[in-house]
Parts: C-alpha cells; structure tokens; sequence
C-alpha cells in the first residue's frame, strides 16, 4: 500500500484534487442526485471489488489495476467528503441556499 | 453528517473524469511497474544460490522459476521475493535442482581439446574447475558441458582439481570420477608421466578411491645407428637414470673401437625392468655388424644389419637370447655383407696392422679369457683373415713386464690361442693360424708407466703366404 502509493503519488494527487472539486461543487449543484437504490447497488458493487482485491483472486495485471482503481476511488471520495464539509463549513449560506 | 449523505449523491459526475485518470495511470505505470518490480525482485536473490533463475512479473504478482540447491534455497528465495515492497503474490515455481546418482564427472581429453561432462555440485566449483581446465591446460581448448546436480561426494572439488591437473599429463584419454570411485585410461604425453600419474593419485582426497587405472605409457624407445661412412655411433631415445646413461655410453665407447659415439640420450622414467642388461648386449651384438641399427622399443630388441661373415648372425642371435632378462624379446633381421675382394698377404697385413693400430684386443684382467668389449674388432680381424685365404697368420701375444717371466710367457701364449679359437669359430681354417706366446720378451714401450704397458700387452697378426 505504501510502495503504491509512494509509485502513483502524482496520480493520486490529481485524484484527491478531483474530489477535492467535485465535492466543492456538489454541494451547489442542482442537478439529480444518485437514487437510494442505485447508490445501495453501486456500494455493493465496490464492496463486492475490494473483497475481490483484498482476497488477490484477480490475477496478474487486472489485478494491480483493480487495487489502483479502488485506491484512487477511495481517494476521491475521501477528496469529496473533504470539499463538501469545507464548502458547507466555510460558506454556510451557501449550503443552506440549495 | 446527514448533508454529507445528501451531498454524496452529487459526487456521481467526478466519477468520470475519474475513470478517465485511472485508465492513464494504468496506461502509463503497468510497464514502468513491472520493471521496478522485476529489478527490486532480481535484486533480493542476489545473495541466494540459484541455477537457471528466471524471473517474470506480471502486475504486481511474480513468478521466479528456478533450480534451489536445497528445500531452504527454495524456501528463502520465495521469503525474499515476499519482502520486496510492492510485490502482491509470488508464483513459486522453484524446483529442487535434481540429485545425480551415481554423481558422474569426466574430464576427456583429445590432444587438442579438454571435454567436462556429467555433473558439477555448485556454480562457483563448476566455475573454479573450467578455470583451473585453462590455467592446466595452457592453450588446449576446454568445453564445459557439466550440469549442476546434486548429490556430490564430500571434498568433490579437490579430487577433480588434483583429476584436471592429470589430464594435462595425458596425450588422450579420460578421467571419470563416479561417485567416489575414479577411473582414468588413455596414454601418458611423456615417458613417466604414467608413474607421475600414479604418484599423483596417492594424494586423492579422504575417501576417493581409484577403481582402475588404465593409463599406458608410450613406448620407451632406445636407439643406436651404426654409421660405417662417417664412422659414428649415434644413440638416441631414452635411458633410465644417469648412471645407466653413463655406463651405457662408456660400454659403447669400449665396443666400439673406431666408431665415434654422438650421443642424444635422455634420462627418462618408464623404462621397462632389466633395460640396461638388455641395452649393453645389444650394442655388442651391434658392434659386431659392418652396418646396423639397433631399436629396443618397450622390451622388444629390434637389430638389423649386415654380418661381417657366415657365421656371425647365428652367435648374434644365440648370444643375444642367452644374455637378454626374463620377458625381453628380440627380433634380429640380420644379413651377412657381401665378401669384399681378396688381397695378397702385404695388404692383408697392413690391414691387420691398421685395424690393430685403431683397437686393443682386450682380456680379462690376469686371464686368457676374450672380453665381450673386444667382439666387435675381432669379427672385423676375422673379416680381414678371410679376404687372404692363401696366406697363413701367426698370431702372437705380448705381456707387460709385471710379474714373473714363466707366468707372461704361458698368459700370451693362451691369449693367443683364445684370439685363434675366435677365428676357428668364425669359420676360419684352424691350419692357417698359429699361436705364439712372447711374454714380455719384445716390448714397443718401456715397462714405466701404466699406459706403455697397456700398449706391451698386446696381440700382433703376422701374415706369411703360404709356402
């Protein structure tokens, strides 16, 4: 984990920054959000991934992207939580606007 | 925390960019991964001994193939491999190197070339004994065609180190060790080099033995030319020891009375028992032919030439079987030389008085017996006597002036007859000589000195024709 992210530290940068963004925005926008349903299926799908990578059954190069996606996906949403919560922290008006 | 669950729904449209970065990243890092990867996992089996190591990555997982040379070889490469940050799985497919049984090593040699076959216990011995090939065999080829395996006998590497300082004792042949039995056959390069590979093999490592030893030596050649028109002995070839050289050539120095000895011996090992009692009575038997040459290969006596009369080829062969050791063989081709013109008793005599001039007939010291050293120039006289068939011959004996009158008197007169007994044997009529004894009576030098009286004693041929 720590040699992937020391080899990739330029791209999970532009990661984090990306959700960094997109959770900045996210708090203003107004567009459809993910449904219930959908969002339930999507976690899903991601937890059903990182058992898949935990348990190192994908084999040989597929594998080591599955471990780069889920890492740089968990960067970016660790990256819009942070840009949600500062936006919402630091302009409270703006949150409660939307 | 719950406007961050209403927030999270809006995250969606990050995911494609998202995507979009991921398959870059993955683009532009899978190969600059795997060769980090492999450099690193290379790296970490550095201190490990493996043969045939072969190292693939593919993602973050790792495939070493290799020979180990032990379970714990196999265990700690993969061990290493683990270590390595970044490496996710290791593909172990390491095997055990397999063990040779019988452990067979060989070292063949042709006269130019140096084959290793069969197996070698460890790189860094396989290395040390093609290294140790060249520095023996300065400038034969060596080819290395050795696999590792395991299995080798204890101390392996000296017993093949102290082999390959054989082989470049060997003109052809091979040296095989089997497990801790060594064989070796082939022929030696030089004369003794069978017994220095013998003397060599005592210092094999504890526990090696040698279970045949088939190397031969080449044939210890001895030769001597007798040549009648530069009137030269050449010896050539081998003896076995200096002091065999020097009695040898002292024995053809006394046997050849007018011959000038050149002498291109060598001492040498290998010579085959009994050489010197077999090589001495050969060149008498040589001293004898008016040309000839005389070859002792091993323990065979090969003598060919021309006999100075009939008679002389039968005693050769008689005398020669009858003197030669237990197991030597001989093979006389001997024809007897043409007889030369008759002369009158004038030439006959200078001839006599010529050949006499240029040798001693020698006796035994006190005694009347003939010494076999004198053989040659009496079948040379005989020669001589039987080109004046119409003449008779007084053969006269001389003493020093030692010892009592009565005594020389008799010891000249046997002396005599023992030379005129020569010549009836060499089929001369015995009516044509007569033995005279002088004693001391008619000296050419004065009684002084050792080597005036060495030229008193002496026998004279006095050549009258026939009334």
């Amino acid at each position: 984990m720590i040699f992937l992210a020391a080899f990739h530290w330029g791209w999970l940068l532009a990661t984090l920054l990306l959700g960094f963004a997109i959770g900045w925005i996210a708090v203003v926008h107004r567009g459809h959000g993910v449904s219930r349903s959908l969002a339930r299926w999507l976690a899903l799908l991601v937890a059903a991934l990182l058992a898949a990578a935990l348990a190192r059954i994908v084999p040989g190069e597929p594998g080591y992207w599955l471990d780069l996606g889920l890492l740089m996906l968990g960067l970016y949403l660790i990256g819009c939580a942070i840009g949600s919560w500062l936006r919402a922290w630091v302009l409270p008006g703006s949150a409660s606007a939307s | 925390m719950r406007g961050l669950v209403r927030w999270s729904s809006k995250w969606w449209p990050g995911t494609i960019p998202l995507a979009v970065l991921w398959a870059f990243a993955v683009w532009s890092n899978t190969g600059r991964l795997e060769t980090e990867l492999t450099g690193r996992s290379t790296a970490a089996l550095n201190d490990i001994l493996l043969d045939k190591r072969r190292v693939a990555v593919s993602g973050r997982d790792v495939t070493l193939a290799a020979d180990a040379f032990s379970e714990e070889g196999r265990r700690s490469a993969v061990a290493a491999i683990e270590a390595v940050p970044g490496v996710r799985l290791v593909n172990n497919e390491t095997r055990l190197l397999p063990e040779a049984k019988p452990f067979v090593w060989s070292a063949e040699r042709d006269v130019v070339r140096v084959t290793l076959t069969g197996s070698s216990p460890m790189p860094a011995s396989k290395g040390k004994l093609l290294e140790a090939a060249r520095s023996d065999l300065g400038g034969v080829e060596v080819v290395d065609q050795t696999n590792l395996a395991r299995g080798a006998p204890p101390r392996f590497d000296d017993a093949a180190l102290l082999l390959l300082n054989q082989v470049a004792k060997l003109k052809d042949g091979k040296i095989t060790i089997s497990d801790n039995k060594v064989s070796l056959s082939g022929m030696a390069r030089d004369l003794g080099g069978r017994e220095a590979i013998a003397a060599a093999l005592k210092n094999l490592p504890e526990g090696f033995s040698v279970a045949a030893n088939e190397i031969t030596a080449p044939p210890y050649v001895f030769q001597a030319y007798k040549d009648p028109v530069a009137l030269t002995l050449t010896l050539t070839g081998y003896v076995p020891d200096n002091n065999v050289h020097a009695a040898i050539v002292a024995a053809a120095t006394r046997k050849f009375f007018s011959e000038k000895v050149v002498d291109n011996l060598k001492a040498s090992l290998g010579a085959p028992a009994g050489f010197a009692n077999a090589a001495v009575p050969a060149l008498g038997a040589l001293s004898r032919l008016s040309t000839g040459t005389l070859v002792i290969s091993d323990r065979e006596v090969k003598l060919s030439g021309d006999a100075l009369y009939d008679a002389a080829p039968g005693q050769l062969r008689g005398n020669l079987v009858k003197d030669f050791p237990q197991g030597w063989q001989l093979k006389a081709d001997i024809s007897v030389k043409p007889a030369a013109a008759p002369v009158d008793a004038s030439v006959c005599q200078q001839l006599f008085s010529e050949l006499l001039a240029k040798g001693t007939i020698r006796f035994e010291s006190g005694r009347s017996s003939l010494d076999l050293d004198s053989a040659g120039l009496l079948d040379h006289l005989a020669e001589i006597a039987l080109r004046c068939p119409t003449t008779n011959i007084e053969v006269a004996g001389h003493t020093d002036g030692d010892g009592d009158n009565a005594a020389n008197l008799a010891l000249s007169e046997k002396r005599a007859q023992a030379v005129v007994d020569y010549l009836v044997k060499a089929g001369l009529p015995a009516g044509r000589f007569t033995a005279t004894g002088y004693g001391s009576g008619q000296p050419v030098a004065a009684n002084d000195t050792d080597e005036a009286k060495a030229r008193n004693r002496r026998i004279e041929f006095i050549v009258k024709e026939q009334p």
